[in-house]
């Protein structure tokens, strides 16, 4: 376990810099939220 | 037992990587000048701020969105937008439900204050945001935006809360 979590660590730190400032990116999981949420609302 | 406690724990934190993906991306829209799609963007900032009379509003009727800042609190999004009877008309729906309460504040906040400043075509335009519940006015306006946009929107949705209906009305 000591090991997934340190693959979890390092997962969301890559995420939050991937999604920060790879150009697109944030664009991408902001539509893909959009989708379910609109979904949920209904 | 063991096992189902692992599992549990390998599935929360495997959820946790889209969550902190959707909440980087939020964080991140409210560093930018307006919205881009569901999240609020930050100010407006850019664009030319119009000055004397109203346009003819008509123009937005072929605009699919228009970017719209409220002043308090001073967080912009991207909405749906209508011309009728020479007025301009923004709504939120899914006011009826949780999540929609949850996804939409913005509605409440503008109840509140309806200072907004709306950003059409790169121009900027200081509106007050004035709630419309009832009225014969309300077909019109519902036809228009059920003309404009795949929306189920009618005067029955606005007079018992599901769409909550806004004139974007000059500042005075």
């Amino acid at each position: 376990m000591k090991k997934f979590y340190l693959f979890i660590a390092v997962a969301l730190i890559l995420t939050v810099l991937i999604v920060a400032f790879v150009p697109g990116v944030a664009d991408t999981v902001e539509r893909i939220f959009q989708q379910y949420l609109g979904r949920a609302a209904r | 037992m063991q096992i189902i406690g692992r599992a549990i724990i390998v599935i929360f934190c495997l959820f946790l990587i889209p969550v902190t993906a959707v909440s980087t991306a939020a964080v991140k829209a409210r560093f930018a000048d307006g919205p881009n799609r569901v999240f609020s963007g930050g100010p407006l900032v850019s664009g030319e701020l119009h000055t004397g009379p109203d346009p003819d509003w008509s123009f937005v009727n072929s605009l699919p969105t228009i970017e719209m800042q409220l002043l308090k609190p001073s967080l912009s999004r991207r909405i749906w937008t209508v011309e009728h009877d020479g007025r301009l008309y923004v709504w939120s729906g899914y006011m009826g439900t949780t999540v929609g309460r949850l996804w939409k504040r913005w509605p409440v906040q503008a109840e509140r204050d309806g200072r907004a400043v709306f950003r059409i075509e790169g121009v900027r335009y200081q509106r007050q945001l004035q709630r419309v519940q009832s009225g014969d006015i309300l077909e019109g306006i519902a036809a228009a935006i059920t003309a404009k946009y795949p929306s189920q929107t009618t005067r029955a949705a606005i007079e018992n809360g599901e769409v909550w209906l806004f004139e974007a009305a000059p500042v005075r």
